[in-house]
C-alpha cells in the first residue's frame, strides 16, 4: 500500500527552484534513499514532507490525507519522524530526558501535566542499550561525542515511534562500525517503519536501500534498484559535474 | 530526574520548615516584624509564579505586575466594599452615582478569590494565544508583555471613578472569613501567607518536575524540534502563561491585605522589573531559589533603603547588573556548580585512596 505520495512538489527560494516538480511515492515498509549532489533539493524534500517548508506547489499525500498545508505538529501527530542533517538534540536535557520528550504518544497538555517527566521513558527501554547510550542516561546531551549525538537522535526517533521516518544523512560523521550498526537498526526498523533515508555513504546505500531515488536541481533524476542506478548515465553525469 | 526532584522535596519541606517555624521565633513572635516578612513572601510568590514562565519555558514575561495587580485590586474591592456603607467613598468624590455593574460580584469573597486567580488567568493566556500562535518569541515576548503593563497601569490609573486613579484603593476592611477577622498583624495571618507560599512552591515544583515542566525546558531550547515530535508548543506556552498568571493574582491578593491597600504602582514597570531581578538573583531555573532570591532581595532592600534613601534603586540595578556578569543562573546555579565540583572531588578522592592506578591516571589527565 502507498503510504506517502508526492505530486508535482515545487518551493522556490527568492527565485532558486530548490524543488522543481518533483513526484515519487513511498510503499509502507519501504527504504527508500534519497541521492543527489550537494544542493540537490533532498534536505528540502524532507523539509516540505514533515513541514519545515510551505511548499509554493503541488501536494502531499500521508495514507490518503493531503498533508501539505497542515501545521507540522499535526503532521507529527499523523505520523511523521524526522531526524535532522545537523544533529537536533536538546543540548540542556540529560539523554533520559531527551528520549522522554521524543516518546511523544501522548503530546497533549493534560497528559503531559498528570505525569512525571520521566514516566514514558520506561516504555522505551531498551533503545538505549541498542545505540549503547544506556551508561549516559544522567548526562547531558550537550556533553556527548558527535558519533553519540547522532546515535542519541536515531534512538529519539525510534523512541518516537512514527509509521514514517524521514533520516537526513544518519550515519554522517560515524566509523565504518558505527555505520554498519545504523544499517542494521534501520533494517530491524523497516518491520513496521517507512522510512525515507537521505545518504551520501553509498556502502551503507547499498546495505538498506530497497529503492533509490537520484535528485538533482530539484527534481528527479533516475529511479531503481542499486544496480540500475549505478550503471545510469544520467546519474555518472551529474555526479561527475559534466 | 528522580535525584533531582529528590532534592527539590528536601529543599522544599526544609524551605517550608524555615518560614513557618524557623522565621517567627527569630522575630520573636513579633507582629510589626512578621507583617514585614509577610509582605516579603507575598512577593516570593509573584516571583516563582514568573521563574515557571521564564525559568522553565524562556518566556520574560515582563507583565508579570499587570497580573499580580488585578489580583491586588480583586481583594481591594472586595476590602473597600466591607468597609463602606454603600457606596465607597472615593465613588462619591468622582461623582460616580451607584456602584458600578463590575463591582457588585466583589460583595462575594468566594466570587473575589476566583476572580484573583481567574481573571489573571484570561488576561495571561488571552495575551499569550495571540502570541504564541503568531510563533513570537524571544525579546518580542518581554516587549509585548511591558506594553500591555505600561497600557494596562494607565487604564487603571485613568478610570478614577472605578479604581480610584492614582491614590489607589485605600481604607480597606480586614477580611473576614467564617469565624476568623484577618489581621494582617497577627500570627495567624502570618502563617496563612506562608502556607499559601508553600503550596504555591509545591505547585510549582510539581510542574518542573512532571512532564508538562520538561516539555516546557524542550521549548525552551528548541520550539521547532519540540513540534516535529507533536506537541502543539502555542498551547504549553499559553498554560504556562496562564498558570503563573494565575499565581501572580494570589501573590496580588495577599499583598493587598498586608499592606492593607492596593496602588497603581503595584502594576509599574519598576515593580516588574523588581520581579525579574528577584528570581535572577535567587535563580530562575529553580521556583524555590527564585521565591528566597525575592526575600533576600527585600531583606536587604529593607535594611538598606533606611540607609540610601534614594539610592536604593540605583543598588537594585548594580545588583542585577553584577548577578548577570558574574551569576547569570543566580545563587541557585553558584550552589549547583559548587555541589557538582563537590561530587566530583570527593569521587576522586576516593578512586585515589582506594586504588593506585587511577591516581597516576588522575595526574596524567591533569598534565594535558
Ligand atoms: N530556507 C532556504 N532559503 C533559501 N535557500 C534555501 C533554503 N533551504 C535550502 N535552500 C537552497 O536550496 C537548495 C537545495 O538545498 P538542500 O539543502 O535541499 O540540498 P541537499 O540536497 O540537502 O544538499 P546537501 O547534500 O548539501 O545537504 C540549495 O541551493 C540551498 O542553498
Ligand atoms: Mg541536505
Amino acid at each position: 500500500m502507498q503510504q506517502l505520495q508526492v505530486t508535482d512538489l515545487h518551493v522556490e527560494f527568492g527565485g532558486l527552484r530548490a524543488v522543481d516538480g518533483l513526484s515519487f511515492a513511498v510503499e509502507e515498509g519501504e527504504i527508500l534513499c534519497l541521492l543527489g549532489p550537494n544542493g540537490a533539493g533532498k534536505s528540502t524534500t524532507l523539509d516540505l514532507i514533515c513541514g519545515k517548508t510551505q511548499p509554493t506547489g503541488g501536494s502531499i499525500r500521508l495514507n490518503g490525507t493531503e498533508i501539505s498545508q497542515m501545521l507540522e505538529f499535526r503532521r507529527a501527530r499523523l505520523g511523521i519522524g524526522r531526524k535532522f542533517q545537523v544533529p537536533s538534540v536538546y543540548r540542556d536535557l540529560t539523554v533520559a530526558e531527551n528520549l522522554s520528550v521524543a516518546r511523544s504518544r501522548r503530546p497533549g497538555l493534560w497528559s503531559a501535566l498528570t505525569r512525571f517527566s520521566l514516566s514514558d521513558v520506561r516504555e522505551t527501554e531498551g533503545i538505549l542499550e541498542r545505540v549503547d547510550l544506556s551508561s549516559k542516561r544522567e548526562e547531558l546531551a550537550g556533553n556527548l561525542s558527535h558519533g553519540e549525538t547522532q546515535w542519541l537522535e536515531i534512538a529519539m526517533l525510534i523512541a518516537q515511534d512514527s509509521r514514517l521516518i524521514l533520516m537526513d544523512e544518519p550515519t554522517a560523521g560515524m566509523t565504518i562500525q558505527e555505520t554498519e550498526k545504523t544499517a542494521e537498526i534501520f533494517r530491524s526498523l523497516s518491520d513496521s517503519h517507512t522510512l525515507i533515508v537521505v545518504e551520501h555513504d553509498m556502502s551503507f546505500v547499498r546495505t538498506v536501500a530497497d529503492r533509490i531515488i537520484v535528485m538533482n536541481r530539484g527534481a528527479m533524476l533516475a529511479e531503481g534498484s542499486i544496480e540500475e542506478i549505478e550503471t545510469n548515465e544520467d546519474v555518472k553525469t551529474a555526479y561527475l559535474g559534466h | 530526574m528522580t535525584s533531582r526532584f529528590h532534592y527539590d522535596l528536601v529543599a522544599l519541606v526544609i524551605f517550608t520548615v524555615v518560614i513557618v517555624f524557623g522565621v517567627p521565633a527569630l522575630m520573636n513572635y513579633d507582629g510589626f516584624e512578621l507583617n514585614t516578612f509577610a509582605r516579603y513572601l507575598a512577593l516570593a510568590i509573584v516571583s516563582m509564579a514568573l521563574a515557571l514562565s521564564w525559568g522553565t519555558a524562556g518566556l520574560l514575561n515582563l507583565g508579570q505586575a499587570a497580573t499580580f495587580g488585578m489580583g491586588s485590586y480583586a481583594m481591594a474591592m472586595h476590602l473597600k466594599l466591607r468597609a463602606s456603607n454603600g457606596l465607597p467613598d472615593f465613588m462619591g468624590w468622582n461623582n460616580v452615582p451607584e456602584l458600578p455593574l463590575i463591582w457588585m460580584p466583589f460583595e462575594s469573597l468566594a466570587f473575589t478569590l476566583l476572580a484573583g486567580l481567574l481573571i489573571p488567568a484570561f488576561v495571561g493566556g488571552l495575551i499569550a494565544i495571540f502570541m504564541f500562535r503568531a510563533r513570537i518569541a524571544g525579546v518580542f515576548v518581554a516587549i509585548i508583555t511591558l506594553a500591555f503593563l505600561v497600557a494596562f497601569q494607565l487604564l487603571v490609573i485613568d478610570q478614577q471613578g472605578l479604581t480610584g486613579g492614582q491614590n489607589g484603593l485605600t481604607g480597606l476592611a480586614q477580611l473576614s472569613l467564617p469565624g476568623w477577622t484577618v489581621d494582617p498583624y497577627s500570627m495567624g495571618f502570618y502563617y496563612l501567607v506562608a502556607g499559601c507560599l508553600a503550596v504555591a512552591l509545591a505547585v510549582g515544583v510539581y510542574l518542573t518536575h512532571s512532564k508538562f515542566g520538561l516539555v516546557l525546558r524542550a521549548i525552551r531550547e528548541d520550539a521547532d524540534r519540540t513540534r516535529f515530535f507533536g506537541y502543539n508548543v502555542a498551547t504549553y506556552q499559553t498554560a504556562v502563561f496562564c498558570i503563573s498568571a494565575a499565581l501572580a493574582g494570589w501573590a496580588g491578593m495577599l499583598y493587598t491585605m498586608v499592606l492593607e491597600f492596593a496602588s497603581p504602582t503595584y502594576m509599574g514597570v519598576s515593580f516588574s522589573l523588581a520581579i525579574v531581578i528577584w528570581c535572577a538573583v535567587g535563580g530562575r531555573e529553580s521556583v524555590i531559589a527564585a521565591a528566597f532570591g525575592a526575600i533576600i532581595v527585600n531583606m536587604l532592600e529593607g535594611r538598606l533603603s533606611d540607609v540610601f534613601v534614594e539610592g536604593w534603586h540605583l543598588m537594585l540595578g548594580v545588583i542585577f547588573v553584577l548577578v548577570v556578569m558574574f551569576m547569570p543562573r543566580g545563587i541557585y546555579g553558584l550552589l549547583s556548580e559548587l555541589a557538582a565540583k563537590l561530587r566530583r572531588a570527593g569521587r576522586q578522592g576516593n578512586a585515589a585512596s582506594i586504588d593506585p592506578s587511577s591516581k597516576t591516571q588522575l595526574e596524567t589527565g591533569q598534565e594535558q
